[in-house]
């Protein structure tokens, strides 16, 4: 039994390393065509991600969203009900926590922080209720009604920045700032690392603690162990279904707060460039695993920040990262499928040969 | 301010507004039909704007610019199909990589190729050409709503029929939603449900390629980053709307280009937009909700 289950992991992660080795190798190739030595253009990413204590702090701020939107997707997946909704989530509790913030200046920093946080969590967990509900009650298909909520959500926000809360000076698009004293500390001048990293870590803990320890745990890979890579396969326990959209909804409100309170003081109605989606990617590559999870979103955050370096450095345009971060997923996606062609292929050459 | 809002010019760009919508959503509920949920048409749709533009630009001709938009819509129609059909991935995971990826693709060769950030416009990009009708410019009423548009109006109106005919009139078709919904029969006529599936992602790729070709060359020559703007699932809306139906559908897209043609309007004169491009969604939700209560209404009786 162990044996089996140390076999598939090495076998994954085969894959996975050879999956990523492959999309490095098709950027490199896309280096070249464009006139430049890919030796040079990855060694750019590396030193821009950990060259200095500066770019480390960057790149390590930069998995905090993705560790929350991870697994966000994580636990809704593994329950066999796909939150693609996070990107709404994480607009609604943003901005909840942004209100909290700028509506109430005077609150000791301790029960701000505290509101901010259950207030981002209330909203993004109750915003992936809905389609949960609709989901186990009605039969209505998640996927469809979180991908409409998003844009629903985002609307809604853009309209609120712009209309009743737009602030009261400065700023197009964003609300005022929130109390000077509920900003999150940085850890590092001048870049966005900042406290909100340990509360990570800590939620980190807990859905590790959830996912692998409870009988909740237990539950949820019940039902969603063989449809991670498959929706429609496996009987779902329609209560856990629903907690997991709410656990996952709540993941993605707070990781909204956590960019309010830890880097940009204020809502702005374009907060996140797709962190949610990113985190999805991130969640499908390792298949859930929480520590998959972690190490996963800091190659993510080394791309993204490495890749801007790479570009002044090289002039490599740093969107190739989110084509290489793209066939990743296109790999991995399709690992079972290459799997069995293989297969087949090496069956047929062994008849060929006999 | 009524009257403002509410005019000709409101039709007139409703119609200009529903084209991509009306193109796109026409390749998605061939994928429908074939049991294939594809969310990748927004980034379909990106990839046929950029490469619309390149193929204008490169030949000075806007045909060279459509043939492009086309080939690469076929191309990664083809991904698609290879990874959802031959390789048994998930259709809605490939479908958010193949929008990341066209979102990176598509801005990447924009500053590698055109060496811009953000648009890239020039007069060296042929538009697609604008069509006058010689019967009804001489009534004033019908000419502002539906003359002069640019050529792909017409044509998609034309795809709408020939979309109909060929999923209801012809094998092909037949065979097409016959290949999601019982694909064993199919097998058993002979006919095979994965060559079927291919037929659909690939002709939703090239339609995808010309509701983007429309967009960048169409009244406007330019391509911006991301400009497909969440039309590829304003059509996917349009699609559960109108129930996988030609006609249905095209109706869909038609109100839901009049509430994004509404939203800009009421935002010239300082109503905000967000409300009316919300519709669309909310409304979709709000479908799927009303069918889901009829299902389970017949279920218990």
């Amino acid at each position: 039994m162990i044996n089996i289950k140390l076999k598939q992991n090495i076998e994954y992660l085969t894959s996975l390393f050879l999956s990523v080795f492959a999309a490095l190798f098709i950027g490199a190739l896309i280096m070249m065509i464009n006139g430049q030595n890919p030796m040079v253009g990855y060694k750019a990413l590396v030193v821009g991600a950990f060259g200095t204590k500066y770019k480390i702090a960057t790149t390590f701020a930069k998995t905090v969203p993705l560790i929350l939107t991870g697994f966000a997707t994580a636990i809704s997946f593994m329950s066999g009900i796909f939150n693609i909704g996070g990107e709404g989530q994480l607009y609604l509790g943003a901005f909840a926590a942004a209100y909290i913030g700028f509506t109430f200046t005077n609150l000791p920093v301790f029960v701000a922080v505290i509101l901010a946080i259950l207030a981002s969590a209330l909203v993004g967990g109750l915003y992936a209720y809905f389609p949960g509900v609709l989901k186990v009650k009605y039969n209505i298909d998640e996927v469809i009604t979180t991908i409409m909520l998003n844009s629903v959500a985002i609307l809604f926000t853009t309209y609120l920045v712009n209309y009743p809360f737009q602030a009261t000076q400065g700023k197009m698009g964003g609300t005022d700032m929130i109390g000077l004293s509920y900003k999150f500390t940085k850890l590092v001048k001048l870049s966005k690392l900042n406290t909100s990293i340990f509360y990570t870590a800590i939620i980190a803990i807990v859905m590790y603690y959830i996912i692998k320890k409870t009988s909740f745990g237990y539950n949820f890979k019940m039902v969603g162990e063989n449809s991670i890579f498959s929706r429609y396969a496996g009987l779902a326990n329609k209560k856990y279904m629903i907690r997991a959209m709410v656990i996952s909804g709540a993941l993605c409100g707070i990781a909204g707060c956590f960019e309010v309170y830890g880097v940009h003081y204020r809502f702005l109605q374009n907060i996140s460039k797709g962190y949610a989606f990113d985190g999805m990617l991130v969640a499908l590559i390792v298949r859930n695993n929480p520590l998959g999870i972690i190490f996963m979103s800091l190659f993510f955050a080394m791309l993204k920040t490495g890749s801007i370096s790479m570009e002044v450095a090289t002039g490599i345009p740093s969107e190739l990262m989110l084509v290489i971060q793209s066939i990743i997923i296109l790999f991995i996606a399709g690992e079972q499928g290459f799997k069995n062609i293989f297969k087949k292929f090496r069956a047929n050459r062994r008849k060929l040969v006999k | 301010m009524f009257e403002d809002v509410f005019n000709l010019t409101l039709l007139q760009n409703t119609i200009r507004t529903a084209t991509p919508l009306v193109l796109a959503a026409l390749g998605g509920l061939l994928t429908m039909h074939a049991g294939i949920l594809n969310i990748g048409m927004e980034g379909m749709i990106l990839i046929g704007a950029f490469f619309g533009v390149l193929g204008s630009y490169f030949f000075s001709s806007s045909l060279m610019g459509v043939l492009l938009a086309v080939l690469s819509g076929t191309l990664i129609g083809l991904l698609f199909g290879v990874f959802t059909i031959e390789l048994k991935s998930d259709e809605f995971i490939i479908g958010i990589a193949i929008n990341i990826f066209a979102g990176g693709l598509t801005v990447f060769l924009l500053r590698s190729i055109f060496g811009v950030k953000g648009a890239f416009s020039s007069p060296d990009i042929m538009p697609l050409p604008d069509v006058h009708l010689p019967l009804i410019d001489k009534i004033p009423f019908l000419d502002t709503i539906f003359n002069n548009h640019s050529l792909f109006v017409y044509i998609s109106w034309i795809l709408v029929l020939v979309v109909y005919v060929f999923l209801y009139k012809t094998p092909y078709g037949y065979w097409l939603r016959a290949a999601g919904e019982h694909p064993e029969s199919l097998e058993n006529v002979g006919v095979s449900p994965k060559k079927m599936k291919y037929l659909s992602a690939i002709l939703c790729g090239i339609f995808c390629g010309l509701a983007g070709a429309h967009l960048s060359l169409g009244y406007l020559t330019l391509f911006t980053e991301n400009m497909s703007a969440g039309k590829g699932f304003i059509a996917l809306a349009a699609i559960i709307f109108g129930g996988s139906n030609p006609i249905k559908t095209f109706g869909a897209a038609l109100l839901f280009g009049f509430f994004d043609a509404l939203g800009i309007r009421l935002q010239g004169v300082g109503i905000p937009s967000q409300f009316t491009q919300m519709i669309p969604y909310l409304a979709t939700v709000f479908a799927l909700f009303v069918v889901a209560q009829r299902k389970l209404k017949l279920k218990g009786r």
